[in-house]
């Protein structure tokens, strides 16, 4: 039963680091990740009044890191259902005995991993930014912002992923599935962007922080709250996606 | 073993294939013959279960194929048109891949892959590119795959396509050897391959069944005319 979905997951994973994109996209993620690092260590080691008071918050929760994440996730979804439809093997993934949730599960599953690799380079900065003792393993400064932060990024992460797979599903170029994908995603990035205009507590702010991740970003995650909004935002997009996707493949039997 | 009824395909509007009907008994190789267009690709691909019929119904090996597709398809050993692969992967990666998508535990996945390896004739490449491979070899990765969990029924959309002359002889040695184990439905447009390899014939034309019936019992309904003869004259392509 499971073994099909296994052994897709295990293709697509692999599959990631048989083309160029997986270590580009690494490379990319790791320059800048390391270089706004680098700007949060400049700020926490600052003498005299100024400084940082949420080391999260100066690595993940402006738009510096966003511009650049945007791109991440259409990048690695782009190929997951539009490459095998523009080259014809979907045809012979949809006629092994594997059902079309498992499809898209696999695949799912795959890229998501694929995420996590991602981000796991970036666990060496933690000792620093929570100010670990290495004697006794105990963080000088709050580790909260951190785990949440770390939750956040995965979450959101999840939504963006199964947006760019359902883009996938739809179209059999992969540069099309990437822009599109980007399209959406920056939706859920850009809203946050108009923000100066607006005085906070008006009801069109309400409903952007709803929406604008980079804001859930700077406002909670990265500050060490967990706010249910965010969450269910992305859990929501992420199942209603996925499941788009799996009717976009049954859809796909009717047509041609 | 398949046994198709009344069943129908619709494009938007236009009907690819218009309720056919028909019956490949247990244990025969059908050539399944048709103009490009007529509906021989839908058809294969509905039974397949790569589309869903606009009506009609269709069984493979007892099983429904759309109230039962996973059933099927286990039943199956399905190559498309074109053979298309991942060109990525090395032969013996894809076939790994293949066999646990089907399936196949561990230590069958070792034993079936060794065996269609070395029916397919696939050993010198065990370790290339699918990517690098020729025509030839890549329809043979095709075959192979369809082999690997050895179902009772294959389904070949034109295994001989693009193949040169001694690749052609080639594979159609390896369907006629094929044949004796499993039953077969087999497109194709050389005609003197259905008369090497077939026990039957099934000719449609613009999705329809327009001759059904083993090879000689469609020559003796034609007063032996040879199968091109019919072909032509069935499917009204002459003089065009």
């Amino acid at each position: 039963m499971m073994r099909p979905l296994l052994s897709l997951i295990r293709r697509e994973f692999t599959a990631y680091f048989l083309s160029p994109i997986a270590y580009v996209t690494l490379a990319v993620f790791l320059l800048v990740t390391g270089h706004l690092f680098y700007l949060t260590l400049n700020a926490l080691t600052e003498s005299g009044p100024r400084g940082a008071e949420y080391p999260m918050q100066l690595l993940l929760g402006d738009e510096k890191f966003w511009l650049v994440f945007l791109f991440i996730p259409p990048l690695l979804t782009m190929r997951l259902l539009a490459e095998e439809r523009g080259t014809g093997t979907l045809e012979l993934l949809l006629t092994a005995p594997i059902r079309d949730w498992q499809v898209v599960a696999g695949k799912y599953i795959a890229c998501f991993m694929f995420y996590v690799v991602l981000w796991l380079p970036t666990l060496a900065y933690v000792p620093i930014l929570t100010n670990l003792d290495w004697q006794t393993w105990e963080a000088g400064i709050d580790p909260w912002p951190v785990l949440t932060s770390y939750l956040g990024a995965m979450l959101a992460g999840a939504m963006f992923l199964a947006i760019g797979l359902f883009v996938s599903s739809l179209v059999r170029s992969q540069l099309v599935a990437a822009m599109i994908a980007l399209v959406v995603s920056l939706v859920f990035v850009a809203a946050a962007f108009w923000r100066p205009d607006l005085t906070s507590g008006t009801r069109i702010s309400q409903i952007i922080y709803v929406i604008s991740v980079p804001e859930h970003f700077r406002h909670d995650f990265t500050r060490g709250m967990i706010d249910t909004r965010p969450l269910v935002l992305y859990l929501s997009m992420t199942v209603f996606s996925l499941f788009l996707t799996v009717r976009s493949l049954e859809a796909r039997r009717l047509r041609a | 073993m398949i046994l198709v009824e009344h069943l129908t395909k619709y494009y938007g509007e236009y009907p690819a294939v218009r309720d056919i009907s028909f019956e490949v008994p247990k244990g025969r190789v059908v050539g399944f013959l048709g103009p490009n267009g007529a509906g021989k690709s839908t058809t294969m691909r509905i039974l397949a279960g790569f589309l869903t019929a606009s009506s009609g119904r269709a069984w493979i090996a007892g099983k429904d194929v759309f109230s039962d597709p996973i059933e099927v398809r286990r039943r199956i050993g399905y190559m498309p048109e074109n053979c298309p692969l991942y060109p990525e992967l090395r032969v013996e990666e894809y076939l790994r891949f293949r066999a646990g998508l089907k399936g196949l535990g561990w230590w069958t996945r070792r034993k079936r892959i060794d065996f269609v390896v070395e029916r397919c004739w696939l050993r010198d490449v065990r370790r290339q590119l699918i990517g690098t491979l020729s025509k030839g070899y890549r329809q043979r990765v095709g075959l192979a795959d369809a082999l690997l969990a050895d179902p009772p029924v294959l389904i070949l959309d034109e295994p001989t396509a693009g193949l040169d002359p001694s690749q052609i002889r080639e594979t159609r040695k390896l369907i006629r050897e094929l044949g004796r184990e499993h039953t077969m439905l087999l497109s194709t447009h050389i005609l003197s391959e259905v008369e090497m390899t077939c026990d039957s014939v099934i000719i449609i034309n613009q999705g329809q069944v327009v001759e059904d019936g083993t090879l000689a019992d469609v020559r003796k309904k034609h007063r032996n005319q040879n199968l091109e003869e019919i072909f032509v004259r069935l499917t009204g392509q002459e003089g065009i």
